[in-house]
């Protein structure tokens, strides 16, 4: 059995990879939802083009949509002062959109639930490799231009990559996923005194990861949601536990995501 | 941390399940399947079903152990006519056992023994849920049950020839059995015959035909899709004249708008299982049956 499992956690530990340095930034940024806003505007372009377009162009649209939702994110940033409650509503927009587009659909319900938490442990490589390739120039590129990049520049470069990131993880792994693996390793890495923060979120990350997936596999339950489940409990401890690193102003706790 | 990994590393190793050897492993991608293949197959077979009898068939969420059992199965039996299209093909290709891949012997399509019915002219996504082979809970006519044993026999003579004969016996009391209960549950539908009734999902359209019932409407405005207010306002106008004698209502639909329809217009609500295991007195392939008639005609 050990290789389906070692397809399963590759995948997690390529998702993690990108996804934890991304989650540093939004944790700074202070825009942690923007992940579930842009995920699930993903999500609502999948959702589009298998209701009308009877699943063409799949990656196109959901990008397309993933990017849109991303410029409305950077846009806002600008000119809204609760900025939370603006991202906040956007993902409620996704997810109630999602639901009323795949109501109408064939598989429409099945389909709801792999894009909020799929099975990862039905992955098929060649989704795990193309993933893979594409992370690795995306890497490529923030680390040649992200430092250099000021102003528009920089946010453009950020929200796009950003929004390729999310949409491909999106497809393979489900929106949840993809939050749990953004946000609580780094938010956990971001309380840790020692080492550079986004090596402390890969070790933390790929520990979980391992972790969730033996326990998904040994006690039989769904391996997204244990993923989720175990990142979201592993993290929500060491915050209550962990005095924060940064300043106590910054550290405000913030109300966790309403998930229904 | 070099504890803990070796700790992993011993949890990993420990899942490789022990094979018990002899029994022929079959796989039923449903509980009715696991429970008639355990009829015929006696003490030859070691059944294990993969969904649970109280979940939608149709949206099956595949856990690790799926994997597991596929993997290590002689024969994998199947309800066909897309039932399993949402969950089974990624399975197949994650197990990558190539006896059970269909077209192999170790594959068993029932849906290729019975006649289908509502098989659409054209499909579109826009008509639902539609599956394009026709209605695939062909095995809730009971009559369709005994060609579905047959094909099991059958099957299990071929992949076990040895065994041929004690499958043919088995087989034979099966039938005999089922005669006798197919004769009783006519007699006790015989009252119901052209009673109209609703049904939440398309679910027992093959069991209302066997039964000459008539289906006077769904509260899923098309096959798959969720009850809008709209589609019961026009349900509602339809039966207003002449109510219909039951709302039929499977275990894992919400029932509020069936519920609300069988208050607003005075018809009996009946809540019946689909599968072995969807309500606790469905223990077996026997007792599904005789639960579906029991709740029709209590």
């Amino acid at each position: 059995m050990s290789d389906i499992l070692w397809t399963a956690f590759l995948l997690s530990l390529v998702l993690l990879g990108i996804h934890s340095f991304f989650g540093i930034e939004i944790i700074r940024r202070g825009i942690i939802f923007t992940d579930l806003a842009i995920g699930q505007m993903a999500a609502m372009g999948a959702a589009v083009s298998i209701l009308l377009l009877d699943g063409e162009y799949l990656d196109v649209v959901s990008l397309a949509f993933a990017l849109g939702g991303g410029a409305i994110v950077a846009v806002a940033a600008r000119r809204t002062d609760s900025h939370e409650a603006f991202i906040g509503l956007l993902y409620a927009f996704g997810f109630s959109g999602v639901f009323i587009l795949l109501s109408k659909s064939y598989h429409g319900m099945e389909m709801f639930q792999k894009l909020t938490a799929s099975d990862i442990l039905f992955t098929p490589m060649s989704d795990l490799l193309k993933a893979a390739l594409v992370y690795a120039v995306l890497g490529g590129v923030l680390l040649l231009f992200y430092r250099r990049a000021r102003g528009l520049a920089r946010e453009a470069l950020f929200f796009v990559t950003f929004a390729i990131t999310v949409t491909i993880a999106v497809r393979i792994a489900g929106v949840l996923v993809v939050f749990a693996l953004l946000v609580a390793p780094a938010m956990t890495a971001l309380r840790i005194r020692r080492g550079i923060p986004i090596v402390n979120a890969w070790i933390i990350g790929t520990a979980v990861n391992l972790l969730s997936i033996l326990l998904s596999y040994n006690l039989d339950l769904p391996t997204g949601y244990t993923l989720v489940f175990s990142h979201a409990v592993l993290a929500l401890a060491v915050a209550l536990i962990v005095p924060a690193r940064n300043s106590p102003a910054r550290a405000e706790p913030r109300p966790a995501p309403d998930h229904p | 941390m070099r504890r803990i990994c070796a700790a992993l590393i011993v949890c990993c190793a420990l899942t490789v399940d022990p094979v018990s050897a002899g029994a022929l492993r079959v796989v039923a991608a449903y509980p009715y399947i696991g429970s008639l293949v355990e009829k015929i197959g006696g003490t030859n077979v070691q059944v294990s079903s993969l969904a649970r009898g109280d979940h939608n068939p149709h949206v099956i969420v595949p856990l690790p152990s799926f994997i597991a059992k596929v993997r290590g199965a002689d024969l994998l039996v199947i309800n066909g006519a897309q039932l399993e299209i949402g969950w089974l093909p990624p399975l197949l290709r994650q197990a990558n056992n190539p006896a059970v891949q269909p077209g192999e012997r170790g594959f068993l399509d029932l849906s290729r023994s019975v006649t289908l019915i509502e098989v659409p002219a054209a499909v579109s996504r826009e008509l639902g849920d539609v599956h394009p082979e026709g209605n695939p809970h062909h095995y809730l006519d009971p009559e369709n049950i005994l060609l579905l044993a047959g094909a099991i026999r059958d099957r299990l003579s071929e992949i076990d020839p040895d065994a041929a004969a004690y499958y043919q016996e088995n087989h034979q009391k099966f039938i005999e059995l089922w005669r006798a209960r197919l004769l009783e549950w006519s007699e006790k539908m015989a009252p119901l015959r052209n009673a109209r009734v609703i049904e939440y999902h398309k679910s027992f359209d093959y069991f209302l035909r066997r039964y000459g019932l008539v289906l006077a409407g769904t509260v899923e405005p098309l096959p798959g899709i969720p009850p809008t207010s709209k589609h019961i306002e026009r349900l509602e106008a339809l039966l207003k004249g002449q109510p219909a004698r039951y709302v039929l209502q499977d275990v894992y639909n919400p029932d509020d708008a069936s519920r609300h329809l069988a208050e607003k217009l005075g018809m009996a609500l009946r809540f019946l299982p689909h599968d072995v295991g969807a309500v606790r007195e469905a223990g077996d392939i026997v007792s599904l049956f005789d639960e579906i008639v029991g709740r029709m005609t209590r």
